[in-house]
């Protein structure tokens, strides 16, 4: 029989979160701690990175199709500001799929920052998901750096549920040809919610792909910045970079600051950016309600469609459709039921 | 089953409708013909509840309830259907899930219990064969890559899956050739039946062929201006409709 939980002293009691699927590979991080070091004959090791934070290696040739799942979470033991950060090493050859989740288990004022490093060896395949799930008063500043080398491939996308202000700041460096950097992203911000991300992509060397795809839906009076810059190095010919932002207002108050740049010193490059931002589309709730779907329900599918084609780039199907629930369950208001329960399961 | 009196709508100020009168009964199919921007998918989307119209006069009786007062999704609840002269794309929305959400909302405002997934495939399967349908397009977003016969089949499909008592197809035959036609036009006959009713809005007589109404009523300039049997549909077709604008 497969464990559900591989660390198990009070945190299964409290924490039911729905993300986990069987079969995958767990780890706990309480408030920037790692629990329990990990490793398993795969090739994956998880441990300390001194006195906070974690570094996970994949070793050069593993191939881990599990999904790995670090769960960090903050609570009450430790309420002051935290910082700690963690290292992701990705071998030569190796495959895996990591996925992230960060949670708020109290409901006390948690500042947060974390910094994430990123480093792909030549020709490792990667897929990262970033899942976050705070509550109305914690801040988390995630500071993003990734570094590629050559051939190796890396899609990560990250799914910010709930969170009073969060704030995810991604600089990547193609640094060797042929890397392949794909940044994907849904942000669901409604009551005062703050939520930034900045990506810096820099094509440092010729033959390099990256796209972005970022969407975001907002109600009441949440802000949204967006702010997603694409640089290509003079020697960096036969780069492929696009980068796309789009924003569904729920409200009159809700506000989007959308800043797509492109910095372009290479000639010989494919090159887009793009950022929109729109309300819900008349003419199709009205075709909805017109089959005798009820105005609410209408608005709901259309969100969902909405953001739908960011969760289909979530390689796990099995992941994927846990995320579809959570985001369905959030666009339905049904996190904020809990809030008081402050486990934010839901 | 259906009767408007005096209807009078406008949009942005501007009246479209100018006093329609027409009663349909169970078991009837009523065609409305007219000239372009005589009000003809005005008035159907002000049957089917559009708020971007905004009704000034009249009345509208469906089934002894004040029409105008429900919202579209309790207009459709209560068995009334638009087929759309131009059907919406919704990505992200697939024809199964969509058909599933209006096919449960429907049922959850009957107080009848959700259909299993079982029932409701074999429900789907039945339907598609209805209209020639090919399966995959179950899976695909709703009218999304669609060709213009095929976003209308998907209406007929609709139509057929959500067995409305009273059907408005606007337009359902422009952009169709004869085959698309004739599955169209089938499909509408296969659903008629005596507790149900059709109103048909068409340019044409063509349609007429396949579909044989009951009513024939010309529209024109926000009026009904004659209404007689199916005779009326080749009468237009032979001499147009200046005889009746200018009689």
């Amino acid at each position: 029989m497969v464990k559900k939980y591989t660390y198990t002293p009070d945190i299964p009691e409290v924490f039911r979160c729905r993300v986990p699927l069987p079969e995958t590979h767990q780890a706990f991080v309480m408030n920037g701690i790692l629990r329990e070091d990990v490793e398993n004959e795969e090739g994956l090791t998880i441990v300390s990175n001194g006195d906070s934070g974690f570094v996970l290696s994949v070793a050069p040739g593993a191939h881990i199709p599990k999904n790995t799942q670090i769960i960090g979470v903050r609570d009450a033991s430790n309420t002051e500001p935290v910082s700690f950060v963690n290292e992701l090493n990705f071998g030569q050859n190796s495959e895996s799929s990591i996925l992230l989740c960060t949670h708020t288990l109290s409901m006390d004022e948690f500042n947060t920052e974390s910094g994430i490093n990123i480093e792909l060896e030549s020709n490792a395949s990667v897929n990262i998901v970033v899942m976050q799930n705070e509550h109305n008063k914690s801040s988390h500043k995630v500071n993003f750096n990734i570094t590629q080398k050559s051939g190796s491939y890396l899609r990560m996308n990250i799914v910010t549920l709930h969170g009073g202000a969060i704030e995810n700041t991604i600089n990547a460096k193609l640094t060797e040809e042929n890397a392949r950097c794909e940044l994907n992203g849904i942000y669901l911000v409604d009551g005062k919610q703050e939520i930034r991300t900045s990506i810096n992509m820099q094509h440092l060397v010729p033959r390099c792909h990256s796209s972005q795809l970022f969407k975001g839906i907002l109600d009441n009076e949440s802000k949204a910045f967006f702010s997603g810059k694409i640089i290509v190095s003079k020697d960096a010919q036969k780069t492929e970079a696009y980068q796309a932002n789009h924003n569904l207002l729920l409200s009159r108050q809700a506000k989007v600051y959308a800043q797509p740049q492109l910095e372009i010193y290479a000639d010989d490059v494919k090159c887009s950016h793009g950022a929109t931002s729109g309300r819900l589309d008349d003419n199709a709730l009205f075709y909805m309600r017109s089959r005798g779907i009820g105005a609410k329900e209408a608005k709901l599918l259309q969100q969902i469609a909405f953001v739908y084609d960011v969760l289909e780039k979530i390689n796990n199907e099995q992941l994927q459709k846990r995320l579809q629930d959570l985001v369905e369950s959030r666009l339905r208001g049904e996190f904020s039921h809990c809030s008081n329960c402050s486990l934010n399961c839901c | 089953m259906l009767i408007i009196k005096g209807l009078h709508a406008s949009i942005d100020g501007k009246e479209i409708l100018k006093g329609i009168d027409m009663s349909v009964k169970a078991g009837e199919v009523h065609a409305i013909m007219g000239p372009n921007g005589s009000g003809k998918s005005t008035l159907s989307s002000v049957l089917a509840g559009r708020e971007t119209f905004e009704v000034t006069a009249g009345e509208v009786n469906y089934k002894g309830m004040n029409l105008l007062e429900m919202a579209p999704e309790d207009r459709a609840r209560n068995g009334i259907f638009l087929g759309f002269q131009y059907p919406v794309e919704i990505p992200g929305v697939s024809n199964v899930n969509f058909m599933k959400t209006a096919i449960n909302e429907q049922r959850k405002y009957k107080n009848l219990p959700p259909l299993t997934a079982a029932e409701f495939l074999k429900l789907m399967r039945e339907k598609m064969a209805v209209v020639e349908m090919d399966n995959s397009f179950s899976s695909r977003g709703v009218n999304v890559g669609f060709s213009g016969g095929e976003k209308k089949r998907n209406e007929i499909f609709q139509m057929a899956m959500l067995e409305p008592s009273l059907a408005i197809l606007d337009e359902t035959d422009s952009g169709l050739d004869v085959d698309a036609l004739r599955i169209v036009a089938a499909g509408v006959n296969k659903l008629k039946k005596p507790d149900n009713a059709f109103i048909v809005i068409t340019h044409y007589q063509r349609l007429l062929d396949y579909i044989i109404p009951d009513v024939v009523h010309v529209l024109y300039n926000g009026k009904i201006i004659k209404t007689a049997g199916k005779e009326l549909a080749l009468e237009v077709e032979n001499k147009g409709y200046d005889w009746l604008i200018n009689p």
